[in-house]
């Protein structure tokens, strides 16, 4: 609908909210008859046990101090028509300290901008110290529980609530969650899909020369549930090419990108044991918790997944049944700071290890390096960049005053700066104005029907 | 070896650097400079546990407590740790001797240091007062035990039951209790006590059987609603896990002396999603008391906290004595949040001497 539409539209709701009459506000009874009974009766309006207010009375006399001012979402549009604008949310405070966060979600930017506006009461006002407090508040007061809009949303908060902590207690977030493992940094791996095997053999050089140990890449085409032999033969041979051209000494993972059903993944999958790679990501699309574990049953190759998985409620089958080896949570979406850890902690039960998935912005990307180095089962933190430098990484740069997200001989360097470790300015995302929402690729089979990408 | 021992085992081959390169690059101030151990004795009781004190390069100190172990390496311990940063607590592998003091001694400092309570620290308070009952002194905290009594031949009959069921009737309407079978009873006993009181209510039946016994387990949560409770003698965090996916377990109960706040908090992160409350096992001293508080203000799914208060006067003075101020006091049935900053406790140093273990 055209704007204009949408505005006459309102304005011919309002003529009519004005002839017709409408019932007062006590006749209206929304409640569902499931008033909660707290301990000694219904609560008072605000803050005590009991429905309605914000909770944050209960804690009067346990206030840090600190208190939220003000919530300012962000959308931020890195080429006018990109299907990723970065989501990111600024919380202000009393003491005149900021937090950020980032709550992007591809393809659906607004929503997730909504949502984290409909989340606005949770937080103006809120002791940021509280952080899992506030996000119980905002999961389970959601009533319908957390999806990738909601679970992004509050992703976004989370860490901007952390940042915050950090500030407050003037420390790194790392070493408020117990960390680091290792102080030299955070083990990471760029992104080499669609290089040619020349373009391989220069990266193999560069990642040398740069202490780079892993690398990422994915496998072409697209997948019918069933596929013929040369369509199978290709995508064997285009993983082949990753360890001829790379080498035997670089960590290679290849993301199926839940191109391929777990039929025809199960067959790429064991051709491919021989090339010891490091994992093989999404083999099959993330809802079907047995489809997943039936290709990691077959395979000796480590078996990754989870980046579209929000909360540890979302991880649970998975990690309970201990059949995969990898889950590449994301902390934009997993329910942030709070989330990720939660995920750690659980899969770590089952000596299932965590690589967390960035394909974002920079926040999220910052974010997840404390909690990577305060995790016992941490193997390695996506980006997706490239091993050289692109115009993205320049700009991430000129936000930050340092070179975000880039490694430094193979790995991510810990700031010791407290909170998130950054300062970032409103003006410098104003020559990104938000663009909207645009879809992620829609592409369709050559018969026209539609196809995993 | 298996498809799946061997994907770990190259796994594992990838963390070696990374766990290799753990050392410290340079001085800090929260570097561990100085590990004192103290086995302590309460007089009367005879209960044992054992108090670590951590200080740092900057002067910082910080306490922590865990159980009375005769096989613990305090050499071990420190060969490890000193030098190393304090704030590193996630770092401690589980393996380490004294590894729950050590974890709750390096939060002590953390908050110290952040002059932040220890809950602050790690995301709370999520409430604003804890939970609290009591054994095997009572008297302040709204909560009965009733322990089993002892059965006199393995597979009692409806006698034992109904002895059972007299305590239970002793127990005022009003007043919530616990049974707590001590992990005494078969799992044939076990299951036919939790059907007597079904309708009682218990708050729980802690240890009905051993907890290793699955089949037993699956039986009587499959027959009876009354909720169960387990932890005792459980260091691995898989048990609750084993648990937790058959709906065996109503009552995740951690012991603070063995996991310490964070192995507690991993094991109630493990529990959330599966809706389960979590009310950690205590069975030592004073300082672990202060630490279970700071563990219930930091996570969402507690439900209540044991203090093992000891009936002897001569030992609740001893506790009052080696650590002030005394947390352990019912405000109503709850223990109250310190806003001091570490776990808000002073341990009295000169006085540990009286009460030392041989």
């Amino acid at each position: 609908m055209r704007r204009r539409n949408f505005l006459a539209l309102g304005a011919a709701s309002a003529a009519l909210a004005g002839t017709k009459k409408r019932p007062s506000i006590e006749a209206v009874d929304e409640s569902c008859g499931c008033e909660l009974q707290a301990p000694g009766g219904r609560g008072p309006g605000r803050g005590g046990p009991g429905r309605g207010g914000n909770g944050m009375q209960a804690f009067a006399d346990l206030q840090s101090g600190l208190k939220v001012t003000n919530m300012k979402v962000f959308g931020v549009s890195m080429s006018p028509n990109s299907d990723r604008p970065y989501v990111f949310v600024k919380l202000e405070t009393n003491q005149g300290l900021v937090g950020w966060g980032e709550g992007t979600l591809e393809g659906k930017a607004s929503a997730t901008m909504a949502c984290m506006n409909d989340f606005r009461d949770f937080v103006v006002g809120a002791d940021p110290l509280q952080v899992e407090h506030i996000w119980q508040d905002m999961y389970v007061h959601s009533f319908y529980r957390a999806g990738p809009v909601m679970g992004s949303a509050i992703s976004g908060i989370d860490q901007a609530l952390w940042d915050l902590r950090g500030k407050f207690l003037g420390m790194p977030v790392y070493k408020l969650l117990g960390g680091p493992y290792d102080p030299r940094g955070v083990r990471g791996y760029y992104h080499v899909d669609g290089a040619t095997a020349e373009q391989l053999v220069e990266i193999r050089q560069t990642a040398k020369e740069l202490g780079v140990t892993c690398v990422k890449g994915g496998i072409p085409g697209y997948y019918e549930w069933i596929e013929r032999r040369p369509k199978i033969d290709q995508a064997i041979k285009s993983i082949q090419l990753y360890r001829e051209s790379l080498g035997p000494d670089i960590d290679i993972a290849v993301d199926f990108h839940a191109k391929t059903s777990p039929s025809v993944a199960s067959i790429i999958v064991k051709e491919v044991e021989p090339l010891n790679l490091l994992f093989i990501e999404e083999p099959c699309p993330p809802e079907n918790v047995q489809a997943m574990a039936k290709i990691a049953r077959r395979s000796t190759t480590p078996i990754a997944t989870g980046e579209r998985l929000v909360t540890s409620y979302g991880t649970r089958e998975l990690i309970e049944m201990g059949v995969i080896d990898i889950l590449q949570t994301d902390i934009n979406h997993v329910g942030g700071i709070t989330g990720l850890w939660k995920v750690a902690a659980t899969a770590d039960v089952s000596g299932i290890s965590m690589a967390p998935h960035s394909c974002e912005g920079p926040i999220g990307g910052l974010a997840a390096l404390h909690v990577d180095s305060a995790m016992p089962n941490f193997v390695v933190q996506e980006i997706c960049g490239q091993i050289r430098p692109n115009a993205n990484d320049k700009i991430w740069e000129e936000w930050f005053g340092f070179p975000a997200m880039r490694m430094v001989d193979g790995r991510f360097p810990l700031s010791e700066k407290p909170g998130l470790g950054f300062e970032l300015s409103e003006a410098s995302l104003e020559k990104f104005p938000f663009g909207g929402s645009r879809p992620m690729a829609r592409v369709f089979s050559d018969d026209g029907s539609v196809v995993e990408w | 070896m298996s498809q799946i021992a061997h994907r770990r085992a190259r796994l594992r081959m990838n963390f070696a650097p990374q766990a290799a390169a753990a050392a410290a690059p340079r001085p800090a101030a929260l570097d561990i400079t100085e590990i004192r151990h103290f086995a302590l004795r309460e007089p009367v009781s005879g209960t044992r546990y054992s108090l670590l004190k951590v200080t740092t390069r900057s002067g910082l100190t910080g306490w922590g407590e865990c159980g009375f172990d005769t096989n613990a390496d305090f050499n071990a311990l420190q060969s490890e740790w000193m030098g190393k940063p304090a704030n590193t607590y996630a770092t401690i592998p589980p393996s380490t001797p004294f590894r729950a003091a050590l974890d709750i001694a390096m939060l002590d400092i953390l908050g110290k240091a952040a002059n932040a309570p220890v809950y602050r620290v790690l995301g709370g308070p999520t409430r604003n007062k804890v939970r609290a009952w009591s054994s095997p002194y009572s008297q302040e905290f709204p909560v009965t035990v009733i322990d089993v009594p002892r059965p006199l031949s393995r597979n009692q009959g409806k006698a034992y039951e109904n002895r059972i069921l007299e305590l239970v009737n002793a127990v005022p309407a009003d007043r919530d209790f616990v049974l707590a079978g001590n992990g005494l009873l078969t799992p044939g006993d076990a299951a036919s006590v939790a059907f007597t009181v079904e309708a009682k209510h218990p708050l729980w039946f802690d240890e009905p059987c051993s907890h290793s016994n699955l089949e037993a387990l699956r039986k009587i949560s499959g027959e009876v609603v009354t909720p169960l409770g387990f932890g005792a003698g459980i260091d691995d965090p898989g048990v609750f896990q084993g648990l937790l996916r058959e709906g065996l377990i109503d009552v995740v109960r951690p012991d603070i002396a063995i996991f310490g706040i964070t192995g507690a908090r991993r094991v109630a992160a493990l529990a959330e999603p599966y809706y389960v409350a979590v009310a950690p096992r205590h069975n030592g001293g004073p300082v672990a008391t202060a630490a279970s508080i700071h563990l219930a203000a930091s996570i969402p799914n507690f439900f209540i906290q044991h203090v093992p208060i000891p009936t002897s006067e001569q030992d609740r003075a001893m506790r009052r004595e080696i650590v002030s101020p005394s947390l352990e006091k019912s405000s109503g049935g709850f223990l109250e949040l310190t806003k001091t900053p570490g776990l808000g406790i002073t341990v009295n140093e000169a006085a540990l001497e009286k009460y030392r273990a041989s």
